[in-house]
């Protein structure tokens, strides 16, 4: 093993993700301050965390509750490394779903003299920056800080080397899942023939979901307390899994088991060596592999019915909007547009479980307006700023085709629209299955949802245009410049207010209706001027939003690809 | 009458044009006519100009100064009706890759307004003269840079355009396929259908051009048929190859040679 190629290829692996952008892209730039700050910060933190938590055991005259902190500490300890495991697995699996459609992909450089194993090794490392390690930074610091002020020093060291190992298994396994996945797709696409594009749409969502309900099952409104428990209680009953087996050995090593604490890190550091060897032999069968090609048709090629024509696009409009549809079904980078109103609806429903059968009035009217207003607007808001840079590195056909400024806005418009809608209508058909409102309430939360996306997809497409990022880099396009999103976050922001502004008294009357603290008195009427009302900003924003975009997409294709 | 007046118009006419990157000059007060049914070739070193050249007739890149005329139409006034008029090879270019070929193919046809039949007829022509035959149903991005290379080409010949620009077109194809395509612009320089293409393959120039531009330096240094080019730089009996060499000052590679064998 050459260790200088293994810090080469990480070098080159953490790079390319995070290449920071400027307008002009020519040029490699990084700022290194910024990148050792999370991590100096995260150790300072940590250090502070641990001294004012060792000062104030330090501080505490009662024995009893001094032994019942020791006792704390001492599971805290134990179970760190399973917690890490389980944050290093969510976090670096997180790492590879963003690096999902990056066309530069960080391939092995087969024809350079490196070997299968230093290729491993730097991936495993490479994923295990950024995020799961400044977490283990902070806590590992605090650790070692308070094991010296509550005398557990040995516990302490002993916990922290757990817990770097404990991120190692998790990057080992995201490795080995990464390349599996990468067989298993391949294996899938080549079985599926013709459904393969559907089989892998559907596949992607139904992933991502698994992983989303994973995540929030273990990290959403769940106390650490509790966590800390029932990994600690999991831990000695489920010793038989090898992923805990780090967490057995501090368990062993905490009360004085010297022999069990030998066997089960041997055992350890035996199952470290396999999941590398694993990870390693993969790679070698499957780490070039080519997946097989998609065929979607049989090559007869069928000119399509004009539907779109019908509805008043010009035959230029409906093209460029079946080729984002298609983009939007085929894209891997692109699919998890679809992911979102699946989440919005998941996470209320995982809250409300918890929360056991019954649901309070006050939240069901929360849950019946967040699930219509914002899964619809947020997809218009999300859709519109990607909907222009998505064209990426292939936009010179646009640029090179006869398509004007107005044929681009309104097919571009007519695809985040119909989208937004379509989730808009899904999403307030599941609130109303849930939370059961009445019909004046659904009919009104509806139209204002209507009333928000139509402009705010204008707005967006607009902040889309001016910002798009053509450029397809590692870790995947990014398709709207940074400070133009955010333009449009906040614009978006004061405008949504603004529309939502009339109908706000009433939302609040409806939130609390069953409280006492509404004291105010609305009539009647009052929803439907306030409705009146929002659909009149609207309507302005939506045409001066229009007019701009317009302006905006002649000076794209005016200045091309200057 | 009229008709006579229009074919004696030069199809692309530019008119001291510039356009400079920063401190980098990339063109640099070019004026050059091409008429009708020709085959101009556009040669010269890498970063001499070419592609941008081929961009501002097109209207991908606007001109710091000067005019750019294509087909009677300032590029500037009505660029969209210009690029209806023209095919287009960029030179490496990118395409849809999540669309078979057969897609991007109809893609291209529905923003050029052509009618379905003509499109089918024309795709399963062209298909199956470039030996697509039986992959035109893939997703792109499993094909090869030829075979997208000729999808690409394609696309440009789809909507009989009455001006070709083609940034390298041959790079990357099968022998049989490169020669279909060189006797397809012949046919149809004939049909009065004028192409501009550049390329550094100096025998494709020679061959099939039937005047050639170098550039170098952003600047037009010779302009002419072969028999101009050769009484130009004093070569009677030399082929494009060592013509180019001399005109753009690069003829002297031995020593270049020597010190990359020290």
């Amino acid at each position: 093993m050459n260790w200088k190629n293994v810090l080469r290829l990480v070098s080159v692996d953490v790079k390319a993700s995070r290449m920071i952008r400027g307008t002009r892209f020519r040029r490699f730039r990084e700022n290194k301050a910024v990148i050792y700050a999370f991590y100096i910060g995260a150790c300072i933190l940590g250090l502070l965390v641990g001294w004012f938590v060792g000062n104030f055991f330090v501080g505490i005259t009662d024995l009893t509750l001094k032994q019942l902190i020791l006792e704390g500490a001492t599971n805290l300890f134990i179970t760190l490394p399973t917690i890490a495991l389980l944050y290093g697995l969510v976090f670096t699996q997180m790492s590879q779903i963003q690096r999902i459609g990056a066309k530069v992909s960080v391939q092995p450089l087969y024809w350079f003299p490196i070997t299968w194993q230093e290729h491993t090794l730097a991936s495993i490392l490479a994923n295990m920056i950024g995020v799961p390690l400044i977490i283990t930074t902070f806590v590992c610091s605090s650790i070692l800080t308070v094991s010296f002020f509550l005398d557990l020093v040995p516990l302490g060291v002993f916990a922290v080397l757990a817990l770097l190992a404990s991120l190692f298994l998790a990057s080992m396994t995201t490795e080995i899942f990464k390349v599996l996945q990468v067989r298993i797709y391949g294996a899938i696409t080549k079985a599926a023939g013709r459904a393969a594009v559907w089989v892998r749409l559907i596949g992607s969502i139904i992933s991502f979901i698994v992983f989303y309900v994973i995540y929030f099952s273990l990290y959403y409104n769940v106390s650490p307390l509790a966590l800390i428990e029932s990994v600690a209680g999991g831990q000695k009953m489920l010793w038989f899994i090898p992923y805990l087996w780090l967490g057995v050995t501090l368990s062993a090593f905490a009360t004085g088991l010297w022999l069990e604490t030998g066997l089960f890190l041997l055992a350890s550091i035996g199952f470290a060596g396999f999941l590398f060897w694993a990870a390693v032999k993969l790679n070698v069968k499957f780490g070039l592999y080519e997946a097989p090609s998609i065929r979607v048709s049989r090559g007869v090629y069928v000119p399509k019915a004009g539907l779109l024509g019908r509805l008043g696009f010009s035959s230029l409009e409906a093209a460029i909007l079946r080729k984002d549809l298609r983009a939007f079904t085929r894209r891997r980078e692109l699919m998890y547009i679809f992911i979102f109103p699946i989440i919005f609806i998941i996470m209320p429903l995982l809250s409300a479980m918890r929360g056991g059968t019954d649901m309070p009035s006050t939240f069901s009217s929360f849950l019946f307006i967040y699930l219509t207003l914002l899964p619809g607007t947020l997809m218009a808001i999300i859709l519109g700023g990607l909907m222009m840079g998505s064209e990426g590195e292939s936009v010179w056909l646009i640029y090179a085709s006869p398509v004007s400024a107005k044929s681009l806005v309104k097919a571009k418009y007519s695809f985040i629209i119909l989208f937004s809608l379509l989730v808009t209508s899904v999403c307030s058909f599941a609130a109303i299955f849930l939370t059961n409102p009445s019909l004046k309430a659904a009919l009104i939360g509806f139209v204002e949802a209507v009333f928000l996306a139509v402009p705010l997809a204008m707005i967006s497409l607009t902040c889309g245009i001016k910002g798009a990022d053509f450029r397809e880099l590692p870790p995947r396009p990014r398709m709207i410049r940074p400070i133009w999103s955010l333009i449009n976050m906040i614009v978006c922001a004061i405008v949504g207010l603004a529309i939502l502004a009339p109908l706000i008294p009433y939302g609040i009357q409806r939130i609390f209706q069953s409280s006492l603290i509404t004291t105010f008195f609305l009539p009647d009427y009052y929803p439907y001027i306030a409705l009146l009302i929002s659909g009149a900003i609207a309507v302005v924003v939506t045409y001066m939003a229009h007019k701009i975009a317009l302006n905006s997409a002649e000076e794209l294709l005016r200045k091309a690809e200057q | 009458m009229k008709v006579m007046t229009l074919t004696r118009l030069p199809v692309v006419k530019l008119s001291g044009v510039s356009k400079r990157y920063g401190d980098v000059t990339a063109v640099d007060y070019l004026d050059l006519e091409v008429k009708r049914g020709e085959i101009f070739g556009l040669l010269g070193p890498n970063g001499s100009g070419k592609s941008t050249t081929l961009k501002m007739i097109l209207g991908l890149v606007k001109p710091d100064s000067g005019s750019v005329n294509v087909l009677g139409i300032n590029v500037e006034d009505d660029p969209v009706a210009v690029k209806r008029k023209i095919g287009y090879v960029p030179e490496s270019p990118r395409i849809y890759e999540f669309l078979t070929a057969l897609e991007f193919l109809d893609f291209t046809g529905d923003v050029y307004g052509m009618s379905p039949e003509e499109k089918k007829k024309r795709i399963e022509e062209f298909v199956r003269a470039l030996d697509l035959e039986g992959r035109e149903g893939d997703i792109i991005s499993s094909y090869s840079e030829g075979m997208k290379q000729k999808v690409v080409i394609i696309s440009a010949l789809l909507h009989k355009p009455e001006l070709l620009l083609l940034d390298e077109p041959l790079s990357g194809l099968d022998p049989k396929s490169a020669r279909i395509i060189k006797d397809l612009l012949r046919e149809l320089a004939s049909q009065g259908v004028t192409t501009i293409m550049s390329t550094h393959i100096l025998e494709i120039a020679q061959a099939m051009c039937d005047r050639i531009g170098i550039m170098y330096g952003g600047r037009l240094l010779a302009l002419g048929t072969m028999k101009e080019l050769r009484q130009k730089a004093k070569m009677p009996e030399s082929g494009l190859e060592d013509i180019f060499l001399k005109l753009t000052g690069t003829s002297d590679v031995k020593p270049v040679v020597e010190a990359l064998m020290k």
